[in-house]
């Protein structure tokens, strides 16, 4: 198993920069490790090149895809037994008044905006948020309803620091299906439930030196026991 | 043929119906939908999440792995509908680095190209590419369609401009050969079978299919010349539908040049134009065989 990584890791695997790794012909698996998996992003690339070199790869290109699109993230997440909330994809602030009601949380749907949301506790504010978040109403967006708090935590591998043993488990499911490496998710959680809302990229400098050394031990952990690399 | 009545959603964006030839098209579907017994709708992005009461979803809007359309056909393909364009025709057909490589791998008749890295934007890699491909060559963005993000460069200065812009939103841009023509042909594809043929005529002086006046901001076309697709040469019928066995078994559109009596594919379309009066001239029957494709 060959490391790809934008990132400085201490470990003692091979890691390869992305750049090098584009301009090769590499045959075996790859572990992509960058902060950011945005599509077109370099690390987008890196796990494209893998799958046409046909080279097994984590993450896959359509996992990629789908988890940054909050409403397919939200119906595979379902679908493989994580605890979500029911979402409404639409640029109709009627519909989502009607059928969700007040408060809820809005995340953007289109090629502009991967990053944030916002949360809105009447007309007002969802119509400012839809105007924002959909770019002047020229986009949709997914709308989930509120019930709790929202917050967001960084999880490298499906690990995570938190004693919440709810989210700690939709950190470690999330990962096992989607295998981002690296990743933001914006949690909410009632008094009695933990629910996954959205993925986003963490940004470097979000990434403290503790982190680092965490993504560094996993990898080597990884490269050590092998990754289960599944299809 | 389907026996059942299917309901199928057509998802659109208003813009699909701001030209009347094009609203005659989706006019058309319905028609030839109804025809058989089926239902049509036509969705739009109010209504997304309305997917799930639908047993097969027909996209016209833009695709696009970052468009609201990506988030309705994968959504539909996880529920098990029948889908044109699916999920991975978008993805491929959307990015075209990644189809070219799939061309490569699969030795797909295409135009020479290479793939630029932004961290590989130096004078000696530039020098390459001139020695290699000659001047000028075509620049294009991997996301780019109704040609707005290929253009050409001739001297260092402006390939570095055109790249610097590219790359602001992708780290990868694919770089090829200049091979004018005439015209492109357009073959349309439905499940691995031709299903129309016609010319895109390139207009006067101009290389591209779609072509910015001077000092007006919409595009303008070529003309469209339809053919009998039984009277199409047998290699162009063969070179379009080897290069979209490597995307998949939907419908496609095929842009391809000849060049010195060779067919080169220059690029597989998902979700291909179709315009009453135009792609349909000769082959009026393309309708009810997406609707079959869609219900059977
Ligand atoms: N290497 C090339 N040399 C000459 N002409 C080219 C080359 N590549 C593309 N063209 C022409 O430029 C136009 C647009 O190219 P292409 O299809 O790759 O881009 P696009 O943005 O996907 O366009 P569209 O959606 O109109 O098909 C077409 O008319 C095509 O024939």
């Amino acid at each position: 198993m060959l490391v790809v990584s934008n990132i400085d890791l201490t470990t003692d695997s091979r890691v390869m920069n992305p750049a090098t790794f584009l301009d090769s012909t590499v045959k075996e698996p790859i572990l992509n490790v960058n902060n950011e998996y945005r599509y077109l992003k370099t690390g987008y690339y890196v796990s494209l090149h893998a799958e046409v070199l046909g080279n097994r790869v984590i993450p896959s290109c359509e996992n990629i895809i789908d988890s940054s699109r909050i409403p397919i993230l939200l119906l595979r997440a379902e679908r493989a037994g994580i605890p979500t909330l029911p979402s409404l994809v639409t640029d109709s602030v009627k519909k989502i008044v009607s059928e969700l009601g007040f408060p809820v949380v809005i995340f953007a749907v289109n090629p502009f905006i991967y990053d944030g949301y916002k949360t809105a506790n009447n007309k007002s504010a969802l119509y400012r948020a839809m105007k924002s978040l959909g770019m002047n109403y020229k986009f949709a967006v997914c709308a989930q309803p509120l019930q709790g708090e929202i917050f967001s935590i960084k999880t490298f591998f499906g690990k995570c620091q938190t004693n919440d043993l709810q989210t700690q488990n939709i950190c470690k499911k999330v990962y096992e299906h989607f295998k981002i490496p690296m990743c933001k998710l914006h949690i909410q959680r009632t008094r009695e439930k933990a629910y996954l809302c959205g993925l986003q990229p963490v940004g470097k400098d979000e990434l403290s030196g503790q982190d680092l050394q965490m993504i560094s031990k996993e990898v080597s952990l990884l490269s050590e026991q092998g990754e289960h690399f599944g299809v | 043929m389907n026996t059942s009545v299917s309901r199928i959603a057509c998802f659109v964006e208003k813009y699909n119906f701001s030209d009347p030839r094009e609203e005659g098209a989706l006019q058309n579907f319905k028609r030839a939908a109804e025809k058989q017994g089926n239902e049509f709708h036509f969705l739009f992005r109010e209504d997304i999440s309305d997917v799930r009461k639908f047993d097969a979803v027909f996209i016209r809007a833009t695709t696009d792995p970052l468009n609201t359309a990506y988030v309705v056909s994968k959504t539909a393909w996880e529920l098990g509908l029948k889908v044109i364009d699916d999920p991975e025709s978008i993805t491929i057909c959307g990015n075209k680095i990644h189809q070219y490589a799939l061309f490569e791998k699969y030795n797909v008749p295409r135009i020479p190209t290479v793939f630029l890295n932004k961290d590989d934007l130096h004078h000696k890699k530039i020098n390459d590419i001139f020695e290699e491909f000659g001047k000028p060559v075509v620049i294009k963005a991997p996301y780019t369609s109704f040609s707005k993000y290929v253009e050409k460069a001739a001297c260092e200065t402006n390939f570095r401009d055109v790249c610097k812009r590219f790359f602001k939103k992708s780290d990868v841009l694919a770089i090829q050969k200049f091979t004018p023509t005439e015209f492109d042909w357009r073959v349309g594809v439905l499940n691995n079978d031709v299903l129309y043929v016609c010319k895109y005529m390139i207009p006067k002086g101009r290389w591209k299919h779609g072509a910015k006046l001077r000092g007006k901001p919409t595009i303008v076309w070529g003309r469209t010349v339809a053919l009998k697709k039984e009277t199409i040469p047998q290699r162009l019928r063969e070179a379009a539908l080897k290069a979209c066995s490597v995307v998949g078994k939907g419908l496609y559109g095929v842009d391809i040049k000849e060049v010195d009596g060779e067919y080169v594919v220059v690029e597989v379309n998902d979700n291909p134009s179709i315009y009453a009066g135009y792609e349909d001239r000769k082959d009026k029957d393309l309708y009810g065989k997406i609707i079959n494709y869609l219900t059977e």
